[in-house]
């Protein structure tokens, strides 16, 4: 019934400017087979991630929600290519992910900038590494720094900056080797509510100018909502999808969408799913202790 | 407050004329024998009359010659081990427990055998001070390899960082606040040792001419050559902790 909706919704907004580059969006960019992923623990074997599967088309916005400790991380760290599957496949561009790589960026929580460099010299960083000139990664650099809005800060280091401005010149060093794909875990979690509100918007609208397939993970339903194209719902601790939501509201999207009915809508789809993982989680945690 | 400051700067500046006036008069007074224990204005005609002899020169090119060069290879071989050693558990564990009995052991204790294995050459003075200085500096680069923070490393890999240049740009760099902490205990290590290096006997330095003037009684060059010690170690430091500073300028 949903998807239904959703579909509807899609083709009123089948005139939006920023997708017109991902129209043809029946490809996908990531293949996540049958994946499980399972850590030595104190305790033994535990298993994060219980063979899940999803596919992202290319240019999809994808937001992998679940309460803390579901795995969802662990997922991504896997498509980046710093977990290896314990059986499943992950296919990205229809390679086999075999350890990290510039065609596929990621944001992490924490902005991780190089405190010795400079905001321009951290964005040139991965273009001087896959053999692009100085000039060459300058330009790149220029550029991103441009789109993300910190052009007088070019030449500032990053502990002069604040946790906003790090996590953009974090997310244009993810950009500069123009990854297919941009992985981003919880990028926002560590930023007060008006700055998240303008990350987000500002994210929204640099995914509106380049052509990569987004994993976004989060534990904010709201936030899951607002910006992606499909939500994938997990489950507490094995990590599972539980369901696959397909958001279907109009871009280009801002804050007031937030009080919009659809939303709210699949608000309540979603919080229904988190409430019973959390308490899931919450009890599994206790029981532990 | 500021007045405070003030005050406390002013009376820095005359912690040392304060110094060697009261010692001035100690040694006018007769207090203690003034042959044993000169006065500064003896110690100072000591230094001229030892400046005016030619020795000086040579004794303070010696020593810093020795105290340099221990200290750079000393320092890019602890440099070099440590990050091996702190990005390689295999090698950490082979080589970890041997430096670490080694370590301890003061570098004047290897006197007696240095003077057997290297007579009264140079090399056995390096080896003095090389084996001071690699311990420590090998030890902080260790930790702080150990220290770099494993989302700069991973940063550096989600951007196609390749593993030589990631040494380099992320873990030398990374750790390069605490080698710098190593290198400059490193520096005052290397001035003790410096002594012991010159007592495993020597033909000119500046502690070596402290050694022949007490045998000839010459207490004013004694005192003249600790003054000297003491101040090429104080120079060497701050000139360290001023390039440090500006070398590790983000922490």
């Amino acid at each position: 019934m949903l998807s239904l909706i959703s579909n509807s919704f899609r083709s009123d907004a089948s005139t939006r400017l920023e997708s017109d580059h991902r129209m043809p969006a029946s490809e996908s960019e990531i293949d996540v087979s049958d994946l499980s992923i399972v850590f030595d623990g104190a305790h033994g074997q535990v298993i994060a991630v219980d063979r899940v599967s999803f596919t992202a088309r290319r240019g999809e916005f994808v937001c992998l929600l679940g309460p803390s400790g579901c795995g969802k991380s662990t997922l991504l760290n896997a498509i980046a290519g710093f977990e290896q599957p314990y059986a499943g496949t992950i296919l990205v561009s229809g390679k086999r992910i075999t350890g990290p790589g510039p065609d596929r960026g990621m944001v992490f929580q924490q902005p991780h900038l190089f405190p010795w460099k400079s905001v321009r010299s951290n964005i040139a960083h991965g273009p001087r590494m896959n053999g692009k000139t100085r000039a060459e990664a300058r330009a790149i650099a220029d550029d991103l720094i441009a789109m993300v809005g910190l052009s007088r800060f070019a030449n500032a280091y990053p502990h002069t900056l604040s946790g906003g401005m790090q996590q953009r010149v974090s997310i244009a060093r993810a950009l500069a080797n123009q990854p297919r794909v941009l992985l981003m875990d919880e990028p926002f979690g560590a930023l007060d509510a008006q700055t998240r509100a303008i990350m987000q918007d500002s994210l929204l609208k640099l995914w509106s100018r380049i052509s990569a397939t987004i994993i976004f993970v989060t534990h904010d339903i709201d936030e899951a909502i607002l910006l992606a194209d499909r939500v994938l719902v997990m489950s507490a601790g094995p990590g599972r999808i539980l369901s696959d939501i397909t958001v279907g509201l109009p871009r280009p999207r801002t804050l007031e969408l937030t009080l919009d009915t659809r939303f709210l809508a699949l608000k309540r789809e979603c919080f229904a799913l988190i409430k019973e993982q959390s308490a899931r989680a919450f009890d599994a945690a206790e029981s532990r202790s | 407050m500021a007045r405070k400051k003030r005050l406390n700067f002013l009376v820095s500046l005359a912690s040392v004329p304060l110094f060697l006036g009261l010692w001035e008069l100690v040694s006018r007074a007769q207090i203690v024998n003034p042959v044993l224990f000169p006065s500064p204005s003896v110690v100072l005609a000591a230094l001229q009359d030892w400046i005016a002899s030619g020795d000086f020169t040579l004794d303070l090119i010696s020593s810093v010659a020795r105290v340099s060069a221990g200290f750079i290879i000393g320092s890019v071989h602890g440099i070099a081990m440590g990050i091996l050693t702190g990005r390689s558990a295999f090698f950490s564990a082979l080589v970890g427990p041997v430096f670490q009995i080694l370590r301890p052991i003061p570098p004047i204790a290897f006197v007696p055998i240095v003077i057997l294995w290297f007579g009264l050459s140079e090399t056995g003075k390096l080896f003095l001070i090389v084996w001071g200085v690699f311990f420590t500096v090998w030890l902080a680069t260790h930790l702080g390899v150990q220290k770099v923070d494993d989302g700069l490393i991973r940063a550096a890999r989600m951007l196609g960082t390749p593993r030589r240049r990631l040494l380099y740009e992320v873990i030398f760099l990374g750790a390069l606040p605490f080698i710098f902490v190593g290198l400059r205990t490193a520096v005052s290590i290397s001035f003790y040792t410096l002594v012991a290096a010159e007592l495993a006997g020597a033909f000119s330095g500046i502690f070596y001419r402290i050694e022949v003037a007490q045998q000839n009684m010459q207490t004013g060059r004694v005192m003249a050559g600790l003054m000297v010690l003491g101040l090429i170690s104080f120079l060497a430091d701050r000139g360290f902790a001023s390039l440090s500073q500006r070398l590790v300028w983000w922490r």
